[in-house]
């Protein structure tokens, strides 16, 4: 679960990392008015969660008023469908540092990474020049030791007042993975301020999807997904993402799913939707072709090989749901694993071929989508 | 032979009086696992199908038993508690099912199987299985065209793909030694790469299947084995997630592809520059795996 850049600034700030003073705004107006509380010159940043929103144009320098006004005009009605708009400070800084916490799995603790250069080409960074962004495990036993953020201050240069003041930041930033369950916690860039010390320039927070019941704080709500259909899926648990091709999948089982839809882009077909009703979710077959026929698509195609998700209940479900919704266009079913002989059974009898082939399946939705016929 | 789990592994397991648990512990028996006790807190006494004791804790169980692996069939939420208690029973051999454990829990369970020298398997996998022998988990081993014992061995950190590509191995003509579910959290508790030195030094395994997805770093450091020549075995490896959109989290937890790496793009390329082959569909793993067990040969 990805927060905002306020929400995790909030967060932040709360945990002692200094943050430029900001204010919310829904609107144009709103966002004038912040700027008459702030100052100029201030910025004003689109809050969505797609990365690089200063290429994007989501992110605007203002120098006064009239700046502002444009700036929050043109984010407003760009395509990312903006909601909120953050209005900052605009921070005066020597340079940019780059400093994140996150999951170090092959090490079974946490990594603590910096960078002397830091900022919107951190990512490129990565890529050229590794050896520049400096890594160090942090066993989760411990809160972050004081020796092990002093060594990384003075490993990017800085010494003196600075030093401890880095030092206390990254100690601030652990702590916040740590309470938060945090995936993600980073701050790119921090500016180094050239009146002294630091402030956040950003703040991401990606809070573990399997922690979020210990923080009903961050309960994502239905502005947050790509489609109300995707906002039901969720609220159902059914992995669920939107796109706006001609064919549903209705699929069992993440690699699976992800498999099948490669084939269909290999076959030259296009992805309605992704969805899986396998392990916990086989008896939903109903809600799961509920959620594909919202999105009109040309074809169903359903593709399963399941080990706890029982075939034979996952075929009646299916028939079930054809029954209960008439769904308008052609079901292509593939239905394999355990009960698969009494499954068969269950799809001819409703008229159904049922088919063991995967790449067949795919063969069929991909023909059917782009012939357009209906059944 | 068959690496992780055979005939002679002793295995208890935990949470097997809840439905699932039974269900999959009368299968592992079936199969011929030994499961010799089982392990439910306030369930001491009473036995699980077919004839399996029961007992309040690990250190209860183990005054009267002795075991070698343990097989946790507890929910997420407990999983970490589980596996500390196996780790502090002693046992080496651990595989958790669970799928939703907290990730920073997951990470204390890597650490503390690197600690221990323990191999620990999952979360959030069918288990571990060698066909026609023993296994660890929730595999449908009764269908054949999937299951069939042979000298092939699998890695794979997904279920019902695995079911998929195993059917193609067996359809081209081979079956499986030992396979083995890494799981798909994003932290496994045992990576493929750390699988290696065990299928490379079993003698009835002739070539390993790598049954990988977007995301994480664990099929490069694959490939890095293969590169340095410390895996000296055919690799065949199917890839899943070519197609899918940067950013989307599509396919397991594990699987995102984030700042230009992990996609399956430069998984394929990784692999593929090493020496292994990548069958770009399914149905091609079992042609795959016969041009290299052929080039094996007339090596030797």
């Amino acid at each position: 679960m990805k927060l905002y850049e306020h929400q995790a600034k909030d967060v932040f700030a709360k945990a002692g990392i200094p943050i430029p003073r900001g204010i919310l705004a829904v609107d144009e107006a709103q966002a004038e008015a912040a700027g008459e509380t702030i100052g100029y010159p201030c910025v004003a940043k689109a809050q969505v969660l797609s990365g690089g929103r200063g290429k994007a144009g989501l992110i605007r320098l203002a120098r006064g008023q009239a700046q502002l006004k444009e700036a929050a005009k043109t984010i407003f009605a760009a395509p990312q469908k903006v909601r909120l708009l953050l209005i900052e400070e605009a921070v005066d800084f020597e340079n940019e540092i780059y400093l994140a916490v996150t999951a170090d799995p092959a090490g079974g603790g946490a990594l603590l990474l910096a960078c002397a250069e830091g900022g919107i080409d951190i990512e490129e960074l990565a890529r050229t020049a590794p050896e520049k962004i400096l890594k160090t495990h942090v066993p989760l036993s411990e809160s972050l030791m004081p020796f092990r953020a002093r060594d990384l201050a003075y490993s990017l240069g800085f010494s003196g007042e600075k030093a401890k003041q880095f030092a206390a930041i990254a100690q601030s930033l652990y702590a916040v993975f740590r309470a938060q369950d945090a995936e993600l916690a980073e701050i790119n860039p921090l500016f180094a301020v050239k009146s002294g010390g630091f402030v956040a320039g950003d703040g991401k927070l990606s809070v573990d999807d399997n922690s979020l019941n210990l923080h009903p704080e961050w309960e994502p709500q239905a502005g947050d997904f790509d489609s109300e259909t995707a906002f039901e899926a969720y609220k159902e648990g059914i992995p669920y993402l939107q796109f706006d091709g001609d064919i549903s999948l209705m699929c069992a089982g993440a690699g699976l799913t992800t498999t099948v839809y490669d084939l269909i882009a290999d076959a030259g077909g296009t992805v309605a939707n992704y969805l899986e009703f396998g392990g916990p979710n086989y008896r939903k077959g109903l809600k799961a072709m509920e959620l594909c026929v919202r999105n009109n698509p040309k074809v169903i195609l359903i593709v399963t090989f399941g080990t706890i998700a029982r075939a034979d209940v996952m075929a009646e479900g299916i028939v079930s749901a054809m029954a209960a919704l008439k769904p308008p266009c052609l079901i292509v079913t593939c239905i394999r694993g355990t009960g698969e002989e009494d499954a068969a059974k269950t799809l001819a009898a409703a008229g159904l071929d049922p088919l063991v082939d995967t790449e067949k399946a795919v063969k069929r939705a991909v023909e059917f989508s782009r012939s357009g016929g209906r059944p | 032979m068959s690496i992780f789990i055979d005939r002679t592994t002793r295995v208890v397991a935990f949470g097997a009086t809840g439905s699932e648990g039974s269900f999959w512990t009368k299968h592992m028996v079936e199969l011929g696992t030994q499961v010799v006790a089982a392990v439910t807190p306030g369930k001491e006494g009473e036995k699980v199908e077919p004839e399996i004791p029961v007992f309040h804790s690990l250190r209860r169980a183990l005054a009267q038993i002795s075991t070698d692996a343990a097989m946790l069939f507890v929910p997420p939420r407990f999983a970490k508690d589980a596996v500390f208690e196996a780790l502090d029973g002693g046992i080496r051999k651990i595989v958790v099912v669970a799928d939703g454990i907290p990730l920073h829990e997951a990470l204390q369970i890597r650490a503390a199987a690197l600690s221990c020298g323990a191999r620990v398997i999952g979360g959030n996998t069918s288990g571990a299985i060698s066909p026609g022998q023993a296994m660890m988990g929730m595999f449908p081993y009764w269908i054949q065209r999937v299951y069939k014992p042979g000298r092939i061995g699998v890695m794979t950190r997904s279920g019902s793909l695995t079911n998929e590509v195993t059917a193609m191995v067996v359809a081209g003509g081979f079956g499986v030694s030992s396979l083995i579910g890494v799981g798909g959290d994003s932290v496994p508790g045992t990576r493929f790469a750390e699988l290696l030195p065990d299928f490379q030094a079993d003698p009835e395994t002739d070539a390993v299947v790598l049954i990988g997805e977007l995301g994480g770093t664990m099929e490069e450091e694959v490939a890095d084995e293969i590169a340095a020549q410390r895996f000296t075995k055919p690799i065949v490896a199917f890839i899943g997630g070519r197609h899918a959109p940067p950013g989307k989290r599509m396919g397991h937890a594990g699987a995102i592809v984030s700042g230009g790496r992990g996609s399956a793009l430069d998984k394929i390329a990784a692999l593929q520059k090493a020496g292994a082959l990548v069958a770009e569909k399914p149905r091609l793993v079992g042609e795959c795996l016969r041009k290299a067990l052929g080039r094996m040969y007339d090596r030797n």
